[in-house]
């Protein structure tokens, strides 16, 4: 791939990077992860208490692109036709007419989705991991950009249903956002003591310049010795003590295929260790299913991660 | 729950208390109880406590094979047992040692839990099932942990049990107070603590009359087992009396079991006989054979050599040696050891090599030899003609070796008259005997009743007279009294013949029991075998012999050997000590250096497929080693840019760090990008890590 391909790809990433910036103060390092995600062709899934700004991270995100954003709010109510779509007879011509649910998007927003039923959670499987949705016996492609953000609140919390091992799978990272600093906090006050920025905020980029960062990313070079290294991290997490379930090859994947965007986004046109080790925490721990025993004394799938980070050699 | 403080250090004093190792069980209580005030602890994961497993009991085994090994006569310090006997059973001895030995083998094993930083020891460190089974499973979740604590508390009791002076009293009451320590906190606080004593002191009373009636019974079967059997399983000589089977209706039934073994040394001629004892005189009505008051006084033969040859007859000095090897199947209530008499070739002088585990040979006028010992004794015997060890015909008052009892007189007489013996020759008396029983009489197991019905006489006189015909009991008794009725001193003899040659010796079996007639030569001044028992009676013994006499006999190889195991009569004890030491040796080098021959197996894994991954000429690694040195070295999971941030962290550094970077990024390219770098770019590293080089070295001077 030409050089100046990547560096428009570049140029794509920085212009939604800075307009997202705009709105989230403090932010920028899980902005740039859910960029790297959305350019690796993988979703996101964020886990944080009410108020920390996961949607309005979606919401900016959705709005520096020009591409279609649709919004779902799970209730323990939603049923799967309510995602995926549903044909309605038509008095008119006498005729079934299907009615595409709010998954035929660009950009889908699965708000607080662990409160709906693990039925309803599951609806989201094949459109997430193939980009396809197959209702009443028809397949239908889902556009070139599907990228789903979905926010959860912690498990522990009233109302909520954990997510299936399989669908915490299809997500290709879940990181946090955390408290910003007092001092931003002020700075967010401010911004919105008249009005919400985020309704002056306007596309950066087109939906074509997004797909072009996808396939530029796809063309970072990464060595068989990082690829090695990635495969023994995850490999590594299914032996771990405490551990029930280790990781699958699709983390070693999405590990890969993020690394990759990470790359892309420091100038670089190949991956480097420091990338890989950077990702590991927020690609593998939320895969892993930990003993309950090993979860009552205190083992976090996190731990785990840092665990096998610190035991196994990293190329040099 | 946790052991209560103190009560290993109480136990473990008591253990060296009893067992007379105070101050060792002392110190290794201190150290077991001394975590409490010292808080150093060390991180051992499970193959560390796998590790030291294996050590302890490569230890018990070490232990276990010293123990066996050692001869027990010498006392080996610690390690012998006072109250095994000396000639007893190793095996016993090794069985207790080890048991009394447990805390120590073990101590390294609590040790390290007392010191590490988890609380117990992992299943899995123990048992082999419970490794097995995670193996498989592949099981990573953390192990159940035990708390050995109390098993080691209970072992160090019942250790302490096998002490020099078993059934002192304090044991039973040391124990009591350590159970009740470690029971104390697991009492019921539903109770008041009134109940809990009474009932402990009702379990101690009823604990106190268990161990009371306990120990009067082992007082009682003391050794009787042993006694038992060999009354049950082995026809045994006596030295005081015989008794015959004669009158007795039936077949006389004797065992094909191999009794003795024998090897004539250096082509010394075998003996025909071996004989036990002798005995002086005749009772009638009971057919029993007597040795008479004088001739049953036992005196200590003398030894030599410290216990290796014991002469028995000091001024002789025979050429012919046979090796013996029988079982001693009596046992001294004395010695407490087994015993029993030697069979012994004719004109025996002395007894060599034999085992040194023997407490006392002892011999009386009779020619009777007794040994205590070891159930099984290997010994030379010295023998020839030229003279025995028993006393000269009885020259008291009873005439001991001339007497006739007085109702076997009547058909002795007629035997004599029917003799016709020619002249007073004491040689032509013996022919005549000779003759007389081989021509008229033959050989027989078999009485039958009829013989006893017709005749009112006495066994011997119905033998004489009417039957002819019986076994050598017969036979001997015949010959003794008929000489003593010819005025020939003579005496009943009892042994075993010597006919069935195996290998390159003799098998003396059961049924190759014999009795025969010892007659005084009063030219050569000796005591000379005279059997009259028709030289038949070894082929009649052999037909009576089962087809699966090969059986029996292989059994009695197999018992052989053990025996000569058990009774310490082979070298076997110290093949299996130098046995062990390779074996030993060499888990005790596995268990060292087993996990680091692993690591540096996976090392070796790892770098033969790092050497197909390109980039690794990179010179930067000069760089990281020269940077490295400065005191900041990477960590094998640090990415060389995190390490890079921390090196440059000094500040004469400062100014390397834009040209360290820009280096960082070519050394990756080179590394990590499938591309690589270009010819120019390759030397661009080369000569950019030059400089740098150069630079760090000014700045280090």
């Amino acid at each position: 791939m030409p050089m100046h391909h990547f560096e428009t790809a570049r140029e794509t990433y920085r212009k939604i990077a800075s307009n997202i910036a705009l709105i989230m103060r403090g932010q920028d390092v899980a902005t740039r992860q859910l960029l790297a995600a959305m350019a690796a062709g993988g979703h996101v899934l964020l886990e944080d208490f009410p108020g920390t700004g996961k949607t309005t991270l979606a919401k900016a995100l959705a709005k520096s692109i020009d591409a279609q954003f649709k919004r779902l709010q799970f209730t323990p109510d939603l049923l799967p036709s309510d995602i995926l779509g549903v044909s309605i007879f038509s008095q008119r011509d006498q005729q079934f007419h299907f009615h595409e649910g709010p998954v035929f998007t660009n950009i889908l927003l699965a708000d607080e989705i662990n409160r709906a039923s693990p039925r309803t959670q599951s609806a989201l499987l094949e459109a997430m991991g193939e980009a396809q949705v197959s209702v009443e016996g028809e397949r239908r492609n889902l556009p070139a950009l599907f990228f789903v953000i979905a926010t959860q609140n912690p498990v522990e919390f009233r109302g909520t249903y954990p997510l299936p091992e399989a669908q915490m799978d299809r997500f290709a990272m879940q990181f946090t956002l955390g408290y910003v600093s007092p001092a931003e906090e002020v700075a967010i006050l401010t911004a919105q003591e008249h009005n919400h920025p985020i309704d002056e905020l306007n596309p950066a980029v087109s939906l074509a310049d997004v797909v072009a960062l996808k396939h530029a990313v796809e063309n970072v070079r990464i060595s068989a010795e990082l690829k090695r290294y990635a495969v023994d991290l995850v490999a590594a997490t299914r032996t771990a003590a405490g551990v029930q379930l280790g990781a699958s090859p699709r983390a070693s994947i999405a590990l890969m295929k993020i690394a990759q965007a990470e790359a892309l986004f420091d100038n670089l046109e190949f991956v480097t260790p420091e990338h890989i080790q950077k990702l590991a925490v927020a690609v593998i721990a939320h895969r892993l299913v930990l003993d309950p025993q090993s979860r009552f004394s205190g083992i976090t799938a996190r731990g785990v991660v840092e665990d096998v980070l610190k035991k196994l050699p990293v190329p040099a | 729950m946790k052991i209560p403080p103190f009560l290993l250090l109480a136990t473990l004093a008591f253990w060296g208390w009893q067992s007379g190792l105070l101050w060792i069980g002392v110190a290794l209580g201190v150290v077991i109880e001394s975590p409490r005030f010292i808080k150093a602890r060390f991180d051992l994961a499970d193959e560390d406590f796998r590790r030291i497993w294996n050590l302890c009991v490569v230890l018990t085994l070490a232990v276990a094979a010293i123990v066996f090994t050692t001869n027990d006569e010498g006392g080996g310090g610690l390690i012998s047992n006072p109250t095994v006997n000396n000639a007893s059973n190793a095996t016993v001895h090794t069985a207790t040692t080890l048991l009394r030995w447990l805390p120590m083998t073990l101590f390294l094993f609590v040790a390290a839990q007392k010191f590490s930083e988890r609380g117990g020891i992992p299943l899995s460190a123990i048992s082999l099932t419970f490794r097995r089974r995670r193996h498989k499973t592949g099981d990573a979740a953390p192990e159940r942990e035990v708390d050995i604590s109390y098993p080691y508390f209970m072992a160090c009791l019942f250790a302490a049990g096998f002490h020099p002076n078993q059934g002192a009293p304090t044991y039973f009451w040391g124990q009591c107070i350590l159970l009740a320590w470690a029971i104390w906190p697991a009492r019921s606080r539903r109770s008041g603590i009134f109940i809990w004593l009474a009932a402990l002191t009702l379990a101690v009373a009823i604990g106190y009359g268990g161990t009371r009636s306990i120990g009067l019974l082992a007082q009682v079967s003391q050794g009787f087992d042993a006694r038992l059997l060999s009354w049950m399983l082995q026809p045994k000589t006596d030295s005081k009396q015989s008794m015959t089977s004669m009158g007795r209706i039936g077949r006389l039934k004797l065992s094909p079991r191999i009794v003795i073994r024998l090897e004539p040394i250096n082509g010394s001629p075998a003996p025909a006989y071996l004989r036990e004892a002798t005995y002086h005189s005749y009772h009638s009505p009971s057919q029993t054979w007597q040795s008479g008051a004088a001739g049953n006084e036992f005196v200590d033969v003398p030894a030599e050599a410290g216990g290796l040859n014991w002469n028995l007859l000091p001024s002789v000095t025979n050429h012919s040696v046979a090796r013996i090897a029988c079982y001693l199947n009596g046992w001294s209530a004395d010695l407490k050891v087994p015993e029993g008499l030697l069979p012994l070739p004719t004109g025996s002088s002395r007894l060599e090599n034999v085992p040194l585990n023997i407490v006392a040979i002892k011999m009386n006028h009779t020619g009777a030899v007794m040994a205590s010992g070891p159930g099984l004794v290997i010994f030379n015997a010295r023998f020839g003609g030229d003279a025995t060890f028993d006393s000269p015909p009885d020259a008291s008052t009873n005439l001991w070796d001339l007497s006739v009892p007085t109702n076997e007189a009547a058909a002795l007489d007629k035997v004599i008259l029917e003799m016709k013996i020619s002249g007073t020759n004491e040689e032509q008396k013996f022919q005549a005997v000779q003759n007389f029983f081989a021509d008229k009489f033959t050989y027989s197991t078999w009485q039958g009743s009829d013989k006893l019905a017709t005749i009112n006489a006495t066994p011997l006189a119905r033998f004489l007279l009417s039957s002819r015909s019986g076994h050598c009991e017969y036979f001997a008794t015949a010959t003794v009294l008929l000489l003593r009725e010819l005025g020939i001193p003579a005496r009943y003899a009892v042994g075993y013949s010597v006919h069935e040659a195996s290998g390159q010796g003799y098998v003396v079996r059961g049924r190759d029991a014999h009795a025969w007639c010892l007659a005084w030569n009063s030219r050569k001044k000796i005591w000379e075998d005279f059997d009259t028992t028709p030289s038949s009676w070894i082929a009649t013994e052999e037909q009576r012999a089962s087809m699966w006499q090969w059986v029996s006999d292989g059994w009695s190889w197999l018992r052989f050997q053990f025996a000569k195991f058990r009774w310490g009569q082979t070298h076997l004890r110290q093949y299996v000590l130098w046995g062990m030491v390779p074996v030993l040796t060499a888990l005790l080098f596995q268990i060292i250096f087993r996990r680091r021959k692993r690591k540096t197996a996976a090392g070796n894994k790892n770098s033969v497929e790092k050497f197909f991954w390109p980039g690794l000429d990179s010179e930067f690694y000069r760089l990281e080693k020269m940077l490295a040195a400065r005191g900041v070295p990477r960590q094998p999971s640090e990415p060389l840019a995190d390490w890079l941030e921390h090196a440059l962290a000094e500040p004469a550094l400062a100014q390397l760090r834009a040209p360290l970077q820009e280096l960082l990024r070519l050394h990756y390219r080179h590394r990590f990008d499938p591309n690589g770098l270009d010819e120019a770019g390759r030397k661009l590293l080369a000569q950019k890590v030059r400089e740098c080089l150069e630079s760090l070295t000014r700045l280090g001077s």
